[in-house]
């Protein structure tokens, strides 16, 4: 996928919101707006690694998540 | 500027002293640093004194070290002792000065070099360009509109320009090999965890790396064995002894080399993949490859990124958000917002990702693979097309680095000039005679095959710096 290719959802707005006054953060519109861009296109490179919602619930061992060691 | 050994040659036999080579190297940056910003602060005093030393030293008949006399430069991320450690960013002028060098600017000194200054970089790392609102943008050495590649953008233009012959930087998911790739240098960025950051601005705990820049190989490898060794006070240094490479021996004959295509082919334009028919003809590369996960890397080190350096951020963004850099402020507040539960399956797909990579190197003993979609892009471009597809510059440029990165791979980036005999003439994209480099990878600690695939290129003329 391209990954410029992303639009931020309400779902998502609504997260990035929330998260921003969770963690303290006080910005203007203008401000969560661009942020909220960023974050979408975080999202839509993410979607690629993360299993489809559909299917987590079939999903019983994620397997591990080791700190990377060469 | 001579390269570093001839330097360090010549002073050992008497032939010039440590202070007119630092003479020579004050007055290049004097002339002409202007014009390509590569220096944020310049050490002259302290040059002085340990360029003073090595003339005492040989005075006094004592053995020089290896790099004896040969200056050098730092990104402006590793600690200087006495200047605030900026890390690109201008909120860090004021920070307390450092109290001691970096763990490897400790090893050049004791190599004999001569640490000349600090280096302009993107803030805080995050970035391809090299272009810095507080500090200015690094101009390309090759030609001044163009970026000169980042984040270690100083240390790449510095090397190009011959302003020193070798230099330091850092490498998070390409800020070694991306601006390698622009300014055509050579640039490695070990395995990570082979060389230490303790004294170094982080950015990303869990891929930094740090590396050597210089003109030739030789100069290159000469720098790495000058920086090895292990060091308890970097977590993820490893506890392994030097592992010198010394004199760069030969590719053995019966070397495997692989293209990697898929991912790598994809996201390289014309010139990227002329170069890398160039290199592979000339190591006798003929089978193509495929890192299935480099995807899945891409996205890893991406969704690592974000979070890893949204959360190191955090309270500054909260407090002095407007005195970040507007280009990745927004970049890095939405990546304090990552939910775990992506941090956590990024590093899933990291370790699926590198567990390939081993498979891979079951059948090859070395990979090919561009180090950037193109050539560098003119200064300000906020997007550029490869094969059909506009993305974001700065984010985007080090997509054919990030998956190796992202798996600690050992890459050595050489430079190329795919349309390149001299003589200026445009290939159809316009740019000219500018460099595309290619990454030269080996399996986890074998950065000597890495060194001897540059150095067989540059036997062979096709991997070469130019001077300008």
């Amino acid at each position: 996928m391209d990954p410029a290719d992303s639009f931020p959802t309400d779902a998502l707005r609504a997260y990035v919101r929330a998260a921003l006054d969770m963690q303290g953060y006080r910005f203007s519109e203008e401000c969560v707006a661009a942020i909220t861009l960023q974050f979408a296109r975080i999202e839509s490179i993410a979607r690629t690694i993360l299993p489809p919602a559909e299917e987590l619930n079939a999903i019983t061992d994620f397997g591990p998540a080791p700190v990377f060691r060469p | 500027m001579t390269g570093a050994l001839e330097i360090a040659r010549r002073i050992r036999g008497g032939e010039c002293t440590a202070a007119s080579v630092l003479e020579e190297t004050r007055a290049l940056i004097e002339t002409r640093d202007a014009a390509l910003n590569c220096f944020t602060a310049t050490t002259f005093d302290r040059a002085h004194a340990e360029a003073a030393a090595i003339d005492a030293r040989r005075a006094r008949g004592e053995s020089l070290p290896a790099l004896a006399g040969v200056t050098y430069a730092v990104k402006n991320l590793f600690d200087v002792e006495g200047l605030a450690t900026l890390a690109g960013a201008k909120m860090n002028a004021d920070a307390p000065a450092a109290l001691a060098d970096a763990c490897l600017v400790q090893r050049m000194h004791a190599a004999g070099a001569v640490l000349v200054g600090a280096l302009n970089m993107d803030e805080h790392a995050y970035g391809f360009t090299g272009e810095n609102t507080h500090y200015g943008a690094t101009r390309n050495p090759h030609d001044l509109a163009r970026v000169s590649g980042g984040s270690s953008a100083g240390s790449a233009a510095a090397v190009a320009a011959g302003l020193v012959p070798v230099t330091l930087g850092s490498d998070t998911s390409g800020s070694i090999r991306v601006p390698a790739s622009f300014c055509g240098v050579f640039g490695l960025k070990p395995t990570y965890g082979r060389l230490s950051r303790s004294g170094c601005f982080p950015f990303v705990d869990s891929l930094d790396h740090v590396g050597p820049f210089a003109n030739t190989v030789a100069d290159l490898a000469a720098t790495y064995d000058a920086l090895q060794g292990t060091d308890l006070r970097d977590h993820a240094c490893a506890q392994r002894g030097v592992e010198a490479v010394g004199h760069v021996a030969p590719l053995p004959a019966q070397t495997r080399v692989g293209i990697l295509g898929g991912w790598f082919d994809d996201w390289a334009g014309p010139a990227a993949r002329r170069a890398v028919q160039t290199a592979a003809a000339a190591l006798g590369a003929t089978q193509w490859c495929e890192l299935h996960g480099a995807a899945a890397a891409r996205a890893a080190a991406f969704v690592i990124t974000a979070a890893e350096g949204g959360a190191l951020h955090r309270n500054k963004l909260r407090a002095r958000y407007e005195e970040f850099e507007p280009a990745s402020r927004d970049r890095l507040v939405a990546g304090s917002l990552v939910p775990a539960s992506w941090l956590i399956q990024a590093q899933r797909a990291r370790r699926q990702a590198y567990l390939e990579a081993l498979e891979l190197f079951g059948r090859f003993d070395l990979l090919l693979a561009p180090s950037a979609p193109d050539y560098a892009p003119h200064l300000g471009s906020e997007t550029f097309t490869i094969n059909g597809r506009t993305v974001p510059t700065r984010a985007t440029l080090g997509i054919l680095t990030q998956p190796l990165s992202c798996i600690g791979l050992p890459v050595c980036a050489a430079p190329l000039w795919p349309d390149g005999d001299g003589s200026g003439t445009d290939d159809e994209s316009g740019a000219g005679d500018m460099p595309v480099g290619v990454q030269l990878i080996a399996a986890p600690w074998r950065e000597d095959l890495c060194l001897a695939a540059a150095a067989q290129l540059e036997r062979a003329g096709i991997a070469r710096t130019r001077l300008r």
